[in-house]
């Protein structure tokens, strides 16, 4: 997570989408679970949400295939609908943990490996259900709902930017709705390396030039400024925002 | 995104769910209540005499201060308020502390960088020369667990947290829609990664939100807390609530303690929040009259929070 510390999937299997790393790709394959899964044990429950970008970074062979087949095979706990928390109960979705319940980013990151990896799954419509269910009242994503206690919920960009990396090319208005919002929130938020990072991927990857080159420009100063706090992720995040070949071609 | 929480209540038929050893029983505890009309000026010396009350002794010690830090929404009052905590800093190093850090893990947003700017955090710690640790990012290692409420068995805990000499929980005085009350021992949350737990922190919720708020307060056992009360904020509390002048710090050697006056000072009845009576019996003292009040009277002092919109034993993002 940090320069020192132990090796961990999520950042592992980032630097290897962005840099291309075979050290770093013949790690991730040596701490693939044998269900498949990238997973971290908390008690009795699995954090498993590192699965889907593990898979995309494994690249095509056999281990991706047990990925992909654990991601299919995994999805959220399905939960009611209530007043409090209205949703469509038809879409699961991807959970943090092994489980529980839906929540946008690990949905996304699912979708990712899907749409790159297995682009016939029937799970596909099912987690593309879920992100149109879950979107922002005014566009967008929040972490989890759309509406909560009668609050609706904003989006933020981080969020939005991973939903948008999922859905290309999956569900056009969708796609359209969430690029407008990520245009407004990206220079709201701009003060954080995660989001642009990760709204620059989304940008380029949706061929958003203009917005993409505005992005680069802040990430390049805010990385020689901060380092970004040396949190790993983030770090990984931009390099994948900052490599020559576009992200989309990731698989 | 919707967790299902495991009940305090049908968790407390089990007659003693912590280790005897590990939790002597609770003594006398210290709160001093202060005012404060804003965050402008004079908090340094606000915060000093705050802590000289409850007998703070961080002499030589290694602080950590652990500041409730979510989201950031310019027109509310979800965070600690950073002058507050920076004003803490200076009033640590003052006491004879040897370093004092500030960490943080935001149980909402993964771009911590973008919270801390945005809040203004980095700004105030730059100016008392502070650093910031993001706990959602720095080392863990795994503590087994001697207190039961979860079924969790065993926590990641940042190595910050775990390498304090003294932690200072620094919550905001708010209410919250699922566990009534954010005050120190919720503000615990934010100790645990959510690149472990997910976010915001969605493990815990399956956890159960109350038990884990007792295990948690049981692994970390701050050693003093500061609640901003200056402005908290009432109604649909943790994020989505409105912001309240109410004017006090509430300072404390004993978390339960400062929960206690914390929620009463919020016009709340302590002892109808479970998980505060239930952290009496183990964790510190909720009993009234084995807490030594200091500074002013609460009673004069209490402000009626608006109460959240209770979500009835789900929990959510």
């Amino acid at each position: 997570m940090r320069r020192g510390q132990p090796s961990e999937a999520e950042p592992t299997a980032l630097a290897v989408l962005a840099l291309d790393d075979a050290r770093a790709r013949t790690w991730l394959a040596e701490h693939q679970r044998e269900d498949g899964s990238f997973s971290i044990d908390v008690g009795p429950y699995v954090n498993d949400s590192a699965t889907g970008l593990g898979a995309l970074a494994l690249g095509s062979g056999a281990e991706r295939e047990r990925a992909l087949d654990y991601l299919e095979s995994s999805r959220a706990l399905r939960v009611e609908s209530t007043a409090a928390i209205p949703i469509d109960e038809s879409a699961i979705g991807w959970a943090w943990a092994r489980g529980t319940a839906s929540w946008v980013e690990p949905t996304a990151r699912a979708l990712w490996a899907l749409r790159v990896g297995r682009p016939s799954s029937a799970t596909i419509k099912d987690a593309v259900d879920l992100l149109r269910d879950r979107e922002s009242v005014d566009g967008g994503w929040n972490y989890g709902n759309r509406v909560v206690l009668g609050e609706d919920l904003p989006p933020f960009a981080q969020t939005t930017a991973a939903a948008l990396i999922g859905l290309l090319g999956l569900d056009p208005d969708l796609e359209s709705r969430g690029l407008d919002t990520l245009s407004r929130l990206w220079r709201v938020e701009s003060a954080g390396g995660l989001s642009l990072a990760t709204a620059l991927v989304a940008f380029r990857v949706h061929g958003r030039a203009n917005e993409a080159r505005a992005a680069r420009t802040a990430l390049d100063r805010l990385v020689d400024g901060t380092r970004l706090l040396d949190d790993g992720v983030a770090l990984c995040w931009a390099a994948l925002a900052m490599r020559p070949r576009s992200p989309e071609t990731i698989g | 995104m919707v967790a299902g929480g495991v009940s305090l209540r049908r968790l407390l038929r089990e007659p003693q769910p912590w280790d005897e050893a590990a939790f002597r029983p609770p003594g006398t505890a210290h709160v001093a209540v202060l005012t404060a009309s804003g965050y402008d000026s004079g908090l340094e010396v606000t915060v000093l005499e705050g802590l000289r009350a409850i007998g703070a002794d961080v002499r030589g010690a290694n602080v950590l201060l652990k500041p409730n830090l979510v989201e950031f929404d310019p027109t509310t009052a979800i965070n600690t308020e950073p002058r507050l905590i920076a004003a803490a800093v200076l009033a640590f190093r003052r006491l004879g502390a040897a370093s004092v850090r500030v960490g943080e893990g935001p149980g909402h947003r993964r771009d911590v960088q973008d919270v801390v700017t945005r809040s203004g955090l980095a700004e105030a710690l730059t100016g008392v020369e502070a650093p910031f640790v993001d706990l959602n990012a720095a080392a863990v290692r795994r503590v087994t667990l001697r207190s039961h409420y979860t079924d969790l068995g065993e926590l990641w805990l940042p190595a910050p947290v775990l390498d304090a000499d003294v932690v200072v929980s620094m919550p905001k005085m708010k209410t919250h829609h699922w566990a009534g009350v954010t005050l120190s021992l919720k503000n615990l949350f934010g100790t645990l990664p959510g690149r472990v737990y997910g976010w915001p922190k969605n493990i815990l919720h399956w956890a159960g939100i109350e038990p884990s708020i007792l295990d948690i307060g049981g692994a970390v056992r701050p050693s003093y807390a500061i609640i901003d009360g200056i402005v908290g904020m009432e109604g649909n509390g943790p994020i989505s609530g409105d912001p309240i002048e109410s004017g006090v710090l509430v300072f404390s050697n004993d978390p339960v303690a400062a929960d206690s006056i914390g929620a009463s000072l919020m016009g709340s009845d302590p002892e109808r929040i479970p998980y505060i009576t239930e952290a009496g019996r183990f964790l510190g003292q909720a009993d009234r009259d084995r807490i030594e009040q200091r500074g002013e009277d609460p009673e004069g002092l209490i402000r009626s929070f608006a109460p959240p919109p209770l979500g009835a034993g789900i929990a959510a993002g």
